[in-house]
């Protein structure tokens, strides 16, 4: 008895086998599904659907396309390198691709993007409208490779109850004068038991290490992308400085194991618990806070040794890979869903949602100056605290002295280089020299071998 | 008759080729899916293969030895060696002890809470990688983790487990003999194909508890012991995610990729995935293979000696 | 199932006395049991082990019925718990077709594991039983499928499917089998695996002779011995084979990225992917941490229930039953 059920089951799942692969039976295992009333099929990776901001912008796309007899498959996900030297590979590309705009040097520089000069002229787009800094970051040899979306400027955001439990006024935090930063970061420091219990200052360090050597001046990677600075006397001026903030508090160990016992995004974040008096962050923590917390903080710019307002800026594009079948209409893609128009589209609706439930707008940054002047001018309304209409207010105004890692051949390993170099340091294996040193050699010497 | 023409004679043999009928799916597979991409990477290890030539932009060029040259001067290839040889020593003797240990104690109690047990510790296999990465850094926070606290409370000052380059290996370790169901179960079929009557037999002998493990249990279940020995020892030496996502993920934010934490696999999925050094990860993918044989023969050669069969001829 | 006469059967005897085939009987322990005081002090010893065992899990479902606010705020049991309480999972299942990719992970993975389960089956048989030439270079070939890290592989196996695609378009009679389907996903399954192999192998080693010499006197077929004697005395193998499958292809990620471009065929721990990708803080998204904990307990739960559901059977040894009862 309990063989013929076995000999039944055999048969049955056999049975499903052939028919799975000669039927199709469920439908699952069948192939691409295309509209079939339009005559071009457009293929996007690395966008998918998603929030609001973005879904209103690519609906907006997809009509114009549509005008053109294009129907367009959007699906779900982030880029992924594999997945795109898999598409490569099979010359089976899709038609536009959406990635971080430090990916696209590496891809550009490498040839395997196609420059958008050409279609910029076709389509009178009028590139002025977007950020020179966003743009440079996707320019290589003179050629533009893609047209930004988002800056996330960085500010320092100040905690109001402990800069006053300590006697800190936010003109100490002004990076130009890093004795008094110092000062500050050692006044807002406590520490028991052997364990951080609230760090003052945070450098953020790897991240934001060229955001300190630009307040020194310094770009650790040259504007054509092809010339390391990472040793250069002032990196390591300004890497010891950032190292020694550190060591004043507590020492990497326990301020990094402070730090990652935060509840970054939760009700109980850093802000709210004062456990931490400033640091660098970027735009959209603040609508995190703004949800989370009603303590209060104060937005300080991060300046340069001469005063003035800096930040680092980064985001992501939109770009052609070589071998697109539709680069008309991608260009057409990327030119709409990054119009002002679209932006105010998209920016409105997600406002309107945002009041519905209850919950604070704190500014998108879009990488389109016209954009972002429309939507703080005519959309941002202030939700109630002086505090975060002045962060918005400066996060616009600030970015543009922002600046960005330029394109780059080798991009990617530069940057491993030197995060790989902070981390050695920062867990005491080098000094900030010698580490600096070898990040610069293995840093150049990726570039050199990659450059053509 | 020569030797060659005995071996060749085996092919006259009837069981021969029902043998080779029943490896039809096996042989069929490898010819179609496996070997091809096997030899292309290796035939790709001596070539310039980058994005270039994956876009199709430039020609693949030959470059003969010069990767292998390149393995040779790299200092990072040392070090990600020497990494995961240290994890690799660490997770497989741990792994093997605990899940034998968890086995054995799992067989003696009663039925029901057993299966309850055996689902519980079995539990860890099925957690995401991710979230495994995400729980090395909670519990192994050096201030506030949970495996501080714990050694705090016995008056062990325990150390900075994430940021000490000489405590991540361990503890990437931990988490991997966590994971120790896998094994475990591989260990708790094995004891359970053990034939009774052979344990009545010594006891009536009168062989003491650790007798009859050492004589009866070891031998019964040494071709478990071997499998698991050979590949826990491979997965080791290619470890990758869990590591991956606590430390170089692009979650991370960048503070703790530190060089301890620098396994073989994960430089390798770097040059090929982020540098696009297609040749030279294939390099270092045949690098590998050749290590992981030379350590298999080994194993296999040691172990000859302890690995009883009962349906072997 | 016993229509044939008992006998005794020894390990290592010889093979003089007529050995008939295995009396099968279920019997869950084959160790001797021990006095209640030890195991009272096991199973306290287990209940300390399984708490850090089970900790994580604990921490996942509870995180799931918590508000965005608190999905971090490492306490074991929720603060607050949403309103209505599966608020979170309706909320995963609105935004995205996680059902489908659900039943899309459950078919392949099944059907894979099934398969594997089979064909390595057959294959360790091969390896087990027969002696032939070839027997050794072939099994250190299979070992060594197991020791080049399948990073670069992974591109030429690509290519492969790529070509296969383009073949079966062209022949329109044949259903269209490539990239951007399913069948790169549990097609290979069809053709064993050498890890399986090899742990089967190691199981249908350790079924004495004579149980095989037996069945031969009598005049079974090759195939019958392997179907009626090997694989009923290796089912904790082969379940153990089966578990293991469906649980590595349920949580594999990489193959599925890869090769599916399409959201109605994506499985499940690619739509978990998309859903951090969409809602974590990377994309721009808002850090809506309590959504993708959802996500990934939907998909841890189903293999916990699988394993729970089919881990007695790989302990339920069956012995041959000695003459001496």
């Amino acid at each position: 008895m309990l063989r013929r059920w076995k000999q039944a089951a055999f048969l049955a799942a056999l049975a499903a086998l052939v028919a799975t692969v000669f039927g199709g039976a469920t439908g699952i295992a069948s192939a691409r599904t295309e509209d079939r009333t339009a005559s071009k099929h457009f293929r996007i990776m690395g966008f998918g659907p998603g929030d609001e901001i973005a879904n209103v912008r690519a609906d907006l796309a997809t009509e114009a396309l549509a005008r053109a007899d294009a129907d367009v498959q959007n699906p779900s996900g982030g880029f992924d390198d594999q997945k795109f030297l898999a598409a490569l590979a099979s010359r089976d590309v899709p038609d536009i691709v959406y990635m971080d705009r430090k990916k696209i040097g590496s891809y550009a520089a490498r040839g395997v993007l196609v420059p958008l000069n050409s279609c910029i002229k076709n389509q009178k787009l009028k590139m002025s409208q977007y950020r020179k800094v966003s743009v440079a970051s996707v320019t290589y040899k003179g050629r533009i490779y893609g047209i930004p979306e988002f800056t996330n400027p960085i500010t320092i955001i100040a905690v109001n109850s402990v800069l006053r439990d300590a006697g800190v006024k936010p003109a100490d935090l002004n990076t130009r004068n890093w004795a008094k930063l110092r000062t500050a970061a050692k006044k807002m420091y406590k520490s028991s038991d052997g364990k951080v219990t609230r760090i003052g200052f945070d450098p953020k360090l790897p991240e934001f290490f060229p955001l300190w050597a630009k307040s020194l001046g310094l770009n650790l990677l040259s504007k054509n992308g092809l010339r390391a600075s990472l040793n250069h006397p002032k990196a390591i001026q300004a890497l010891t400085y950032a190292n020694q903030l550190i060591k004043d508090q507590g020492g990497f160990d326990r301020f990094n194991a402070f730090k990652q016992s935060w509840d970054f995004f939760g009700n109980k974040n850093q802000v709210d618990q004062a456990q931490v008096g400033a640091w660098p962050q970027e735009s959209w923590y603040y609508a995190v806070l703004a949800r989370t917390t009603k303590a209060e903080l104060t937005a300080v710019p991060f300046r340069n040794k001469a005063g003035g307002q800096i930040t680092y800026l980064q985001g992501n594009a939109w770009a052609i890979p070589k071998g697109s079948k539709l680069q008309g209409l991608a260009c057409t893609w990327a030119r709409v869903v990054t119009a002002p128009g679209s932006w105010y589209k998209a920016v409105k609706v997600r406002f309107d949602n945002q009041r519905r439930l209850g919950r604070p707008f704190t500014g998108t940054f879009t990488a389109n100056r016209t954009a972002d002047v429309k939507i703080f001018e005519d959309l941002y309304q202030s939700f109630g605290s002086k505090a975060y209409d002045n962060a918005v207010r400066l996060l616009v105004n600030v970015q543009k002295y922002g600046f960005e890692q330029p394109a780059s051949p080798a991009g990617a390993e530069y940057y491993q280089a030197m995060q790989d170099a902070i981390n050695r340091m920062l867990s005491g294996k080098q000094t900030p020299r010698a580490a600096l040193n070898q990040a610069q050699r293995e840093a150049q010497t990726a570039i050199n071998k990659a450059k053509k | 008759m020569t030797r060659a023409r005995r071996w060749l004679s085996g092919f006259g043999k009837r069981e021969t080729w029902a043998a080779y009928l029943f490896l039809v799916p096996w042989i069929f597979g490898f010819l179609a899916l496996t070997a091809g991409p096997m030899i292309i990477s290796l035939y790709l290890s001596f070539t310039n293969y980058g994005l270039e030539q994956i876009a199709g932009i430039e020609p693949t060029k030959r470059v003969g030895l010069e990767h292998y040259h390149e393995l040779a001067n790299d200092d990072k290839i040392t070090l990600a060696l020497k990494n995961t040889f240290v994890y690799t020593l660490m997770m497989v003797p741990g792994t093997m002890i605990v899940a034998l240990a968890l086995a054995m104690v799992l067989m003696r109690i009663s039925k029901a809470l057993g299966d309850v047990f055996r689902t519980v510790f079995y539990l860890p296999q099925i957690t995401p990688p991710v979230a495994v990465g995400v729980l090395i850094l909670t519990l192994f926070n050096g201030s506030f983790g949970l495996v501080n606290r714990g050694l705090e409370f016995i008056g062990i000052q325990g150390p900075f487990w994430t940021t000490d380059p000489s405590w991540i290996k361990p503890a990437l370790a931990i988490m991997s003999i966590w994971a120790v169901g896998g094994t475990m179960v591989i260990y708790l079929a094995a004891l359970a194909g053990v034939p009774k009557h052979l344990y009545e037999a010594a006891e009536v002998d009168g062989a003491s508890a650790w007798r009859r493990f050492k004589d009866v249990t070891l031998p019964m279940i040494s071709p478990a012991l071997f499998f698991t020995f050979i590949v826990l020892t491979i997965a080791g030496l290619q470890t990758f995610t869990e590591a991956y996502t606590a430390f170089f993920g692009p979650g991370t934010g960048g503070a703790e990729n530190p060089d301890a934490a620098l396994f073989y696999a994960i430089y390798l999925f770097r040059e090929a995935f982020v540098n696009f050094h297609m040749g030279y990860a294939a390099a270092m993918s045949w690098l590998l293979f050749a290590i992981i044989m030379v350590i298999t023969l080994f194993q296999v050669f040691v172990s000859r000696r302890f690995v009883f069969y009962q349906g072997q001829r | 199932m016993a229509d044939r006469p008992q006998g005794p059967v020894g390990v290592g005897a010889a093979a003089t006395v007529p050995v008939p085939p295995v009396v099968m009987t279920r019997r869950r322990w084959s160790l001797p049991r021990v006095g209640a005081y030890k195991q009272a002090l096991f199973i306290l010893l287990l209940i300390v082990l399984s708490i850090l065992f089970v900790y994580p899990f604990l921490w996942l479902i509870s995180a799931s019925l918590k508000p965005q606010g608190e999905v971090f705020d490492n306490r074991l049991i929720p603060n607050t718990i949403v309103d209505p309480w599966y608020d979170n999972f309706s909320e995963v299942l609105d935004r995205a077709p996680v059902a489908t990719w659900f039943f899309n992970s459950v078919w392949i993975s099944g059907l894979g594991a099934l398969l594997v389960t089979f064909t390595s089956a057959m294959v360790a048989f091969a390896f087990a039983y027969f002696q032939f030439p070839g027997r050794t270079i072939l099994f250190a070939i299979v070992l060594g499928t197991m020791m080049l890290p399948n990073a670069v592989t992974m591109i030429p196996t690509y290519l492969i499917w790529t070509r296969i695609g383009d073949f079966t378009e062209a022949h329109s009679f044949l259903p269209h089998i490539g990239v951007n389907t399913q069948y790169p996903l549990w097609v290979p399954n069809m053709f064993g695996s050498a890890f399986y192999i090899f742990l089967q192998r190691q199981f249908f080693l350790g079924i004495p002779r004579q149980l095989f010499e037996a069945a031969r006197i009598d005049g079974d077929s090759y195939w019958t011995m392997f179907w009626r004697i090997a694989v009923p005395l290796a089912k904790p193998a082969l379940i153990v084979t089966f578990i293991f499958e469906i649980q590595a292809k349920w949580f594999d990620l990489i193959t599925p990225l890869i090769y599916l471009t399409e959201d109605k065929l994506f499985t499940l721990p690619l739509g978990i992917k998309v859903l951090l990708d969409r809602y974590g803080v990377g994309g721009g998204g808002e850090g809506e941490w309590n959504i993708i904990v959802a996500g990934t307990v939907i998909l841890v739960v189903p293999m916990v229930i699988i394993f729970a559901l089919f881990q007695r059977y790989f302990v339920s040894g069956i012995t041959t039953q000695g003459g001496k009862g």
